[in-house]
């Protein structure tokens, strides 16, 4: 009974590591810059491997290699924000221009118009 | 003031001094210990008061830099003169560094060289908190590479704000030793064994090592006995909070990125954060990243500029949740509840050419 | 009761990154500029810690965690040394 629950533990959690990585690669091949990559490159780093390491967790049990997965999970959460932050600054400081929607003003008209009246000093 | 003491009397009578300033509470002290001991050994005194640029101040929120420069400037001239009182002190001065792209404390060391050199400066009298823009604590390798370009200094002997003196400097040393030796012990052993023998042997070991070579470069900031394990605790409250938050945003760019039409809206804003530069500024930043939807792009003081995927995304960084939590870790819970920065005003949109 | 092995499922899950992997590589080759190669070989480097570890569960090898978490340090390394070379001098990577 209890095999049976972590099996379908790993298999669901497995899933959802396998799905955020598939859905990050789509975003990283599909979107227009690299600003925008960077965001969805996050999702790999997080729910991704999150996800993923969790099932390694689960399948070990209680054991030192569930401690070793935690700390995998903690070096990936700290390190990659960091990268991603290295370059994206890189990438601005390199001159490359983002992609911005043209006039964020009409971008969409709701619930920030006090925001987005700040905006327009730009 | 007069301006022409040095050349009626002998020329050893005239005392050149260089005195870089940045904005910290011991600053006012620094400049009048300048003044003061600079009329001790000379009748006539020379001080040259200098701000150096940090290295990020090219940046378009350098205005503000400048701004704050002269302001130091401008207070400190009047703190001489206030305090020089009859004596003979002459005023210059400056800011350096603006096209030098000043980073570490090589680099500041050496503009202050080169600046010396210019003027034939005597001796430099440095502000023991002295911290230009930068968040990491500067003043012990600008010391050492002051020492290796071979500029005299000294450090203004200032009355800093209580728990800072000489015979708390040793307990903090100690507390640094402590957490950083009982962290990588702890590190090693998670690794290892903690029933065997060897492992608790070498680990204690190598955590000694670990702890004399690294723990001043561990920690810029001097822990604080009771703050600091709070601080620990308030934060693994606030990771199921960030976990949760990044499983909606997760979710929320999915949805976008899978759909065939894709609608991203990206923009750039400009967020103003009400957290401490250094560690906390650190979390925020990386808590900003971490989240799929924004991602900080420059972190300038408490300026954050950030570029954000999806409206959804903006409105919640602009809600200031993140904000909030990391307040919290930092400042208590009572330090949490504060407006969020688009009520305070404090949040922008802004173009690309912000960058 | 359980239709496939955990192993299986394991050296599956494995071999679902490994392809992601490569699809990456396109991002890696095509660019087209630095920091786009550069941010594509950073996923990489997480996804190859994540597919270790995988492995380390599916072959029953634990001791593949090691190398796994050697590489997350050594990923760590590389973004700080990233970092600090770009920010240093606002230089190009």
């Amino acid at each position: 009974m209890i095999e049976t629950l972590q099996f379908w533990a790993v298999v669901v959690l497995l899933g959802l590591g396998v799905f955020f990585t598939f859905v990050s690669t789509v975003g990283v091949l599909r979107l227009p810059d690299i600003y925008a990559r960077a965001h969805t490159a996050s999702q790999t780093d997080t729910l991704g491997a999150g996800f993923a390491l969790a099932a390694v967790a689960v399948a070990f049990g209680w054991q030192q290699a569930t401690v070793y997965s935690v700390l995998l999970l903690f070096f990936v959460f700290i390190t990659n924000p960091t990268a991603a932050h290295a370059i994206a600054r890189s990438a601005a400081e390199t001159g490359v221009e983002p992609l911005l929607t043209e006039d964020p003003d009409d971008a969409d008209d709701d619930a920030n118009t006090a925001v987005e009246s700040e905006g327009e000093v730009q | 003031m007069s301006t022409d003491g040095h050349q009626e009397g002998a020329a050893v009578a005239v005392e050149r001094l260089l005195v870089p300033l940045s904005d910290t509470v011991t600053v006012r002290q620094t400049v009048g210990y300048a003044v003061q001991s600079g009329l001790e050994d000379a009748d006539s005194l020379e001080c040259h008061l200098v701000v150096a640029m940090p290295y990020d101040a090219d940046v378009p929120e350098s205005d503000r830099y400048r701004d704050d420069a002269e302001n130091l400037l401008s207070r400190a001239q009047s703190w001489v003169e206030e305090d020089a009182g009859t004596a003979d002190v002459t005023i210059e001065t400056a800011t350096i560094g603006v096209d030098e792209y000043l980073f570490g404390p090589r680099d500041y060391a050496e503009i202050f060289d080169a600046y010396a050199a210019d003027h034939g400066i005597d001796r430099v009298v440095i502000d023991p908190e002295y911290q230009p823009g930068v968040t990491a604590q500067l003043l012990q390798p600008l010391e050492r590479e002051l020492e290796r370009i071979g500029l005299t200094y000294e450090e203004a002997p200032v009355e800093r704000p209580a728990r800072r003196g000489r015979l708390v400097g040793e307990t903090e040393d100690f507390d640094r030793l402590f957490a950083t030796f009982w962290i990588s012990y702890g590190f090693y052993l998670v690794l290892g064994d903690p029933t065997y023998w060897f492992d608790l042997l070498t680990g204690a070991a190598v955590a000694g090592i670990v702890a004399v070579s690294l723990a001043q470069v561990t920690f810029t900031v001097p822990l604080d006995r009771v703050q600091s394990p709070i601080r620990v605790v308030r934060f693994a409250i606030y990771v199921p909070y960030l976990l949760w938050e990044i499983i909606k945003a997760n979710i929320a760019v999915s949805a976008v990125i899978l759909r065939p039409s894709m609608p991203i809206d990206p923009s750039l804003s400009r967020v103003n954060s009400r957290v401490r530069s250094g560690l906390p500024l650190t979390a925020l930043a990386n808590s900003i990243t971490l989240t799929p939807g924004t991602l900080t792009v420059r972190a300038t003081n408490q300026e954050l500029l950030v570029h954000s995927l999806i409206p959804d995304a903006r409105e919640d960084l602009f809600d200031g949740g993140l904000e909030r939590g990391i307040r919290f870790v930092f400042y208590g819970r009572a330090a949490a509840a504060i407006p969020s920065p688009r009520e305070r005003d404090d949040a922008e949109i802004v173009g690309g050419e912000e960058l | 009761m359980t239709p496939w092995s955990l192993e299986t499922v394991f050296l599956g899950g494995a071999a679902a990154f490994v392809v992601l992997a490569i699809a990456m590589f396109y991002r890696a080759v095509v660019g087209p500029t630095t920091q786009d190669r550069l941010l594509a070989v950073n996923v990489l480097g997480t996804n190859t810690v994540v597919i270790l570890a995988l492995l380390a569960a599916g072959l029953d090898q634990a001791w593949f965690l090691d190398v796994a978490l050697i590489y997350a340090l050594l990923n760590f390394l590389m973004s700080i040394a990233i970092s600090k070379f770009t920010v240093e001098r606002g230089g190009v990577l």
